[in-house]
């Protein structure tokens, strides 16, 4: 039998190293923003009258939760020269007061191949009331992000995506339609986990090993799992429950392990981006170090972009504490103390040495808010429910950048929608020069009903509705032929998948 | 040469002729370098494009083929490629501008480094296409493989930790870092064919310092980045090099003013793989068997082509009469899905404590392997169609009709180890109706999950079939399509295509004729025995009838060596070496030796002058042919026999359909077998 894999890593590093080395460019250049979830998505640095074909970024991802965002976007860079392995400082103003912009070079690491691996996906409940997160609740997600990555990073199995929180999935009830038309609609945010983790397919034993590890972790923390449907022909957004939330043994087990914790709800927040060349193991690293110095986790987004990763975690300010510092960058064992510091701690730890030549950037702390109702609140009854909507895009790269193509979509969303925020949002350059992403979009919708089936035509109509004005606006805003656009949004997230594109 | 072993996949590696020992080898062997080779990043870059595009050829929506069989033992292959430069990317298309124009380097092909045979590549106009010199291609893959191991030694983990062997490579001890450069360039330059040990200078020498500071420290940086005792196979650097230093790309050159091209080549001449197997080729030469010629191709496609087009062309007179081919599109799925059983066989107790994980894992094997049975009876139900649409009908008897199995028996049978079609097939029916939904309580999980995974591996189920659809008799073409939806998405490893080719003789055959002309010289032979005798006593009385000698001896002499001369006169005989000859090699021996008794019967006639043995003579000659003309009615059975054989018997052919078919006979060795795959 010949080693399948071969050839396909191999053409997978040739891809990299080809990508990578083009004539002009030798590094990635990266801009990273924090502010708050309100700001305007940051601008297009493209400036049309110049045509630079190397000024479209490639890769474009944002997120937003607890009132706070944080966007990130890669593109070439002609620099090859500095020391070590990133290099970040901050960027001038861009002028929105409360938004903090940097800018940064990165190193692609060829060494770390994970197009060719499956992907298993994870999502942890952590409860099942609305989401407003304690201290108490911060510190045990830290442990669970911790115990998670560590189990995949065990098995060498890089984590290609990890967003808290996230929609919870409705239980599936048996005598339910199976493509879902009549499944319960899902909340926009719980407090839920999401994850991904890259396994090569040669090695089913490790992933057999990983997923009988995370379904023992969750018996003993008494947290909900469900594992992406591995059946064919299953799309992303179907689950499958390997064991439902325990909320009695969740709860001693939180109380059990940070009694001292308080149980109260953070009013203020950092947020830390930790960036450096993908590796496995990293943010198993880097949030261990955290927690060991008493620092939970609100938020958390990490993606992994051009082969440099983002560890992007919202760390809760203690009330305690009244000034922070402001804005800064600098490398991994620069930043714990000042983090510690926020936590109101001062711990000393042994330190990391697989993230010591990580750079961190770090924001002022900043106002935190938390979403006023969900379904499961009983808002209900007031009609205010934000209801989740997801995007799924392909375009040809240079003609419509994605923060363009997010705010038409919010715009076309408008006549629909009282509120229409983004909670997530993803792009990459993809072969054959298309861009793809993904996004989650938060809507609260301007007519007020409590009837299920009423807001589910609502939702569909004005999905659909925005859907043809996008379509028809696109062509318009950056010259691209209408047949190559490629877009859908809807309120399910497995009807997004294309027929032809497999899952 | 490479000696590709059958049964085989893969050329066999022997140990100490990786790529990764030979660039060890080659650093032992050459000079330390004083100074940096200095490459232009411009040729980095698009050395490092063009070995990108030429392991996936994306760009290559379809490849077609046409093989034609020159004589027995050579092929020549026409080679038509359509390239879509739409699919190369922006960047890609940047880094591949040829300077000072609009046209870009697009590489279409890669060779096999033996095969260095002149190759003129022609446009649709007939015009000739430029192509980038074999040098200058080499020239740009060192230079991207110099820039290959720069970009790794920077972004390896310990390039920060100052006494480590990268660190120094990369800062302080360059010249250990030179001599890996200059290493891979003479590696590339020169190229290094499989299955040989690299030969050096070295092997002459005796008594030489074993250690060299600057080049020990070149090995071990190599050590470290890529660890020893791991499979040299498995770390996707040496497999480029290795590819590098055996294969050659065919780049053209070609204007971005006509995105969409349609590109034609005569690849060089392919030599038959000879497997001498002198019993069984005597066998076919002296035995009545009416042998079938076997062509066995095999070669490797992309696997982003989206159709592939193979042509077989052969003289008139010879008949295709089978022509099928299989590829091993979905075998990587397999493997995966076997290896999955196997891995929940394993763990099956402790999965077995967590009932929904063990539950989705069996959804999961059970869904793919019901995509597999979906598959393979579509496949196999083009076959049927290919038998039933076939000139010459394969007999009634070849379809047998399907069992009808329950989901506990599917499930049984499979437990046994049965992944025959129609177990695969009745379990996708079970599995579409829902049938299958707890299986995790079913006695599957445990050794029966690895009785599958082997019953998966012996049938083949990851090969597919395609099957003829050329209505001429002395051509063939299969058109194989990737198909709508990719089991292996991520994989971009070669599809490997076979194809089997029966070549026969058929109506109007030659053994018609000959079978006529030994026919006739029996009757001549009779006749001439009856007039001398005055009747047919002669032929089986043990009475000797008076005056069988004839009076004019001279007139029977001339009617038996001038009938046969005409008769032979008469009938084609091919030369030897051609296909045609080799099919005709036995009835050439008939046709032969029928003429050869009835010359000596006339050397009798001349000769002897006693009744008694001139009619002993007569009945030997008539006997002799008799037996020849009874050689040639079992050359009717054989052919009626090889024309209903419903499936080739070629251990090319999926297992799968031969069971399906349930053909129980053995395999046998094609007559040749030409391996087109560029790796040698």
């Amino acid at each position: 039998m010949t080693q399948p894999m071969n050839s396909t890593k191999s053409s997978e590093l040739a891809r990299i190293a080809a990508e990578a080395a083009g004539t002009h460019f030798s590094s990635v250049e990266f801009t990273l923003t924090h502010g708050p979830a309100d700001a305007p998505l940051p601008e297009s640095i493209v400036d049309p009258d110049k045509e630079d074909p190397n000024g479209w970024p490639t890769d474009f991802c944002y997120f937003s939760a607890a009132g706070l965002s944080m966007s990130m976007s890669t593109w070439p860079s002609v620099m090859s020269a500095f020391s070590g392995r990133v290099q970040i400082g901050p960027a001038e103003q861009t002028g929105h007061g409360d938004t903090y912009s940097y800018f940064g070079h990165a190193v692609p690491n060829p060494g770390f191949l994970n197009q060719s691996t499956r992907k298993v996906e994870v999502l942890i409940t952590l409860g099942t009331a609305h989401w407003s997160p304690t201290y108490r609740e911060a510190l045990m997600q830290a442990l669970v992000i911790e115990k998670l990555t560590a189990l995949a990073a065990e098995r060498d199995a890089p984590v290609l995506h990890l967003h808290t929180p996230v929609a919870p999935v409705p239980l599936s009830i048996k005598s339910e339609r199976g493509d879902g038309s009549n499944e319960r609609l899902r909340d926009a945010i719980a407090p839920c986990l999401r994850f991904s983790i890259g396994v090569d397919p040669q090695m089913s034993e490790s992933r057999l090993d990983f997923e009988t590890e995370l379904a023992a972790l969750a018996e003993e923390y008494g947290f909900g799992l469900k594992l992406n449907d591995q059946r064919f022909n299953r799309v992303r957004g179907e689950w499958f429950t390997i064991r439902g939330f325990d909320r009695e043994r969740y709860r001693q087990a939180r109380n059990q392990l940070f009694p001292a914790a308080p149980a109260s709800i953070p009013k203020r927040a950092v947020i830390a981006s930790v960036i450096g060349p993908s590796r496995t193991g990293t943010t198993a690293a880097a949030v261990a170090a955290l927690r060991e110095r008493g620092i939970g986790v609100l938020a958390a987004s990490i993606s992994s972009m051009r082969k440099t990763t983002f560890i992007n975690l919202v760390l809760p300010v203690t009330a305690e504490v009244k000034e922070t510092p402001p804005q800064w960058s600098g490398g991994w064992l620069d930043a714990l103390p000042r983090l510690s510091a926020c936590a109101g701690h001062q711990l000393e730890v042994a330190d990391q040495p697989l993230i010591a030549d990580w750079k961190v950037a770090v924001s002022p702390a900043m106002r935190c808010s938390y979403p006023p109702s969900s379904r499961q609140t009983g808002a209900t009854f007031t009609g205010k429910v934000p209801y989740p909507i997801w995007l799924w895009w392909q375009l040809p790269h240079r003609t419509v950048d994605t923060p363009t193509l997010l705010a038409e979509v919010q715009a076309a969303l408008q006549p629909h929608a009282r509120r229409c925020d983004i909670a997530y949002a993803q792009s990459r350059l993809c072969r054959g020069d298309v861009v793809r992403g993904r996004a989650k979009l938060v809507v609260v919708l301007s007519q007020e009903h409590r009837d299920h089936t009423v807001v589910q035509r609502l939702l569909a109509d004005a999905t659909e509705a925005a859907q043809l004005r996008i379509r028809e606006r696109l062509p318009a805003l950056g010259q691209v032929d209408p047949s190559k656009i490629r877009l859908r949004l809807s309120p399910r997230e497995r009807w997004l998948t294309y027929a032809d594109i497999s899952a | 040469m490479t000696v590709h072993l059958r049964g085989h996949s893969t050329v066999v590696e022997r140990s100490g002729d990786g790529a990764l020992d030979h660039l060890r080898t080659m650093i032992r062997a050459l000079p330390v370098p004083t100074a940096p080779l200095s490459f232009p990043s411009r040729d980095a870059a698009l050395g490092l494009a063009l070995m990108d595009l030429s392991f996936r050829l994306d760009h290559l929506p379809r490849l077609s083929e046409h093989l034609t069989l020159m004589d027995r033992g050579h092929m020549s292959r026409t080679i038509s490629v359509d390239v879509d430069l739409d699919e190369i990317s922006g960047r890609l298309g940047e880094t591949l501008l040829v300077p000072g124009g609009t046209a870009l380097w697009v590489p279409v092909s890669r060779y096999s480094r033996r095969d260095l045979a002149p190759v003129v590549i022609r446009d649709s106009n007939g015009d000739v296409v430029p192509r980038l010199s074999h040098r200058d291609a080499n020239r740009v893959t060192a230079a991207a493989f110099v820039k290959l191991l720069f970009m790794l030694i920077n972004a390896h983990d310990d390039v920060a930790d100052p006494t480590g062997p990268i660190h120094q490579l990369r800062h302080t001890h360059q010249r250990s870092r030179w001599l890996i450069e200059a290493a891979i360039t003479e590696l590339i330059m020169v190229g290094a064919p499989a299955g040989q040990r690299l030969h050096t200078p070295l092997d002459h020498a005796a008594g030489l310092r074993n250690s060299h500071s600057v080049r020990d420290l070149a090995l071990d940086g190599l050590d470290a980045l890529f660890p020893v005792g791991a499979d040299d196979q498995a770390v996707p650097f040496a497999r480029l090099l290795q590819l590098a230093v055996r294969q050659y790309v065919l780049v053209a050159q070609l204007g971005r003013d006509r995105p969409r091209r349609f590109l034609t080549w005569e690849a060089p001449l392919l030599p038959a793989q000879h497997r001498p197997a002198p019993l069984r080729n005597l066998a076919k030469n002296v035995l009545p068997v009416n042998r079938e010629f076997v062509v066995e191709y095999e070669t490797e496609i992309p696997r982003s082509v989206k159709a592939y087009h193979l042509t077989l062309e052969v003289r008139q007179e010879i008949s295709v009469r089978r022509f099928v081919m299989s590829s091993n599109v979905d075998e990587e799925f397999v493997e995966v899905l076997a290896q999955d059983l196997e891995s929940v066989a394993r763990r099956a107790d402790r999965l077995g404590g967590h009932h929904k994980l063990l539950e989705l894992e069996m959804q999961g094997i059970a869904s793919r392997l019901a995509e597999l049975g979906h598959r393979r009876l579509v496949d196999l139900a083009g076959y049927e169609a290919y038998l039933a649409r076939l000139p010459i009908p394969v007999g009634p008897e070849s379809a047998p009709p399907p069992a009808r199995l329950t989901a506990d028996e599917v499930l049984t049978a499979l437990s046994a180890g049965n992944c025959s079609l129609d177990v695969l097939a009745a379990f996708c029916a079970h599995y579409a109706a829902d049938g299958l939904q707890h299986l995790a309580k079913s006695g599957l999980p445990g050794p029966a999950l690895r009785n599958i995974a082997a019953g998966l591996r012996a049938a083949q189920a990851g090969r597919d079939i395609t099957t003829d659809n050329d209505p001429r008799e002395h051509g063939a073409h299969a058109h194989w399509r990737r198909p709508p939806v990719e089991l292996s998405p991520q994989s971009t490893e070669p599809v490997r295509v076979f194809a089997f080719m029966a070549l026969a003789d058929e109506a109007p055959a030659l053994i018609e004729s000959i079978t006529r002309m030994v026919a006739g010289l029996a009757l001549v032979v009779l006749g001439i025995g009856t007039l001398l005798s005055g009747g047919i006593s002669w032929l089986y009385s043990p009475a000797i009838p008076e005056g069988f000698v004839p009076d004019q001896a001279d007139a029977v002499v001339a009617v038996l060596l001038l009938v046969p001369g005409l008769l032979l006169a008469r009938l084609d005989l091919p030369s030897t070496k051609s296909v045609l000859g080799q099919l005709h090699k036995f009835q050439r021996t008939l046709a032969a030796a029928s003429v050869v008794v009835t010359t000596a019967l006339a050397i009798v006639v001349g000769t002897v002058d006693s009744d008694r043995e001139m009619t002993r003579l007569f009945q030997l000659a008539l006997g002799v042919l008799i037996v020849i003309l009874i050689c040639c009615l079992c050359e009717f059975y054989a052919r009626r026999i090889h024309r209903s054989c419903p499936v080739p018997r070629s251990s090319r052919v999926p297992r799968w359909l031969r069971d399906a078919r349930r053909s129980t006979r053995p395999v046998v060795e094609p007559d040749d077998f030409f391996d087109a795959r560029g790796e040698g």
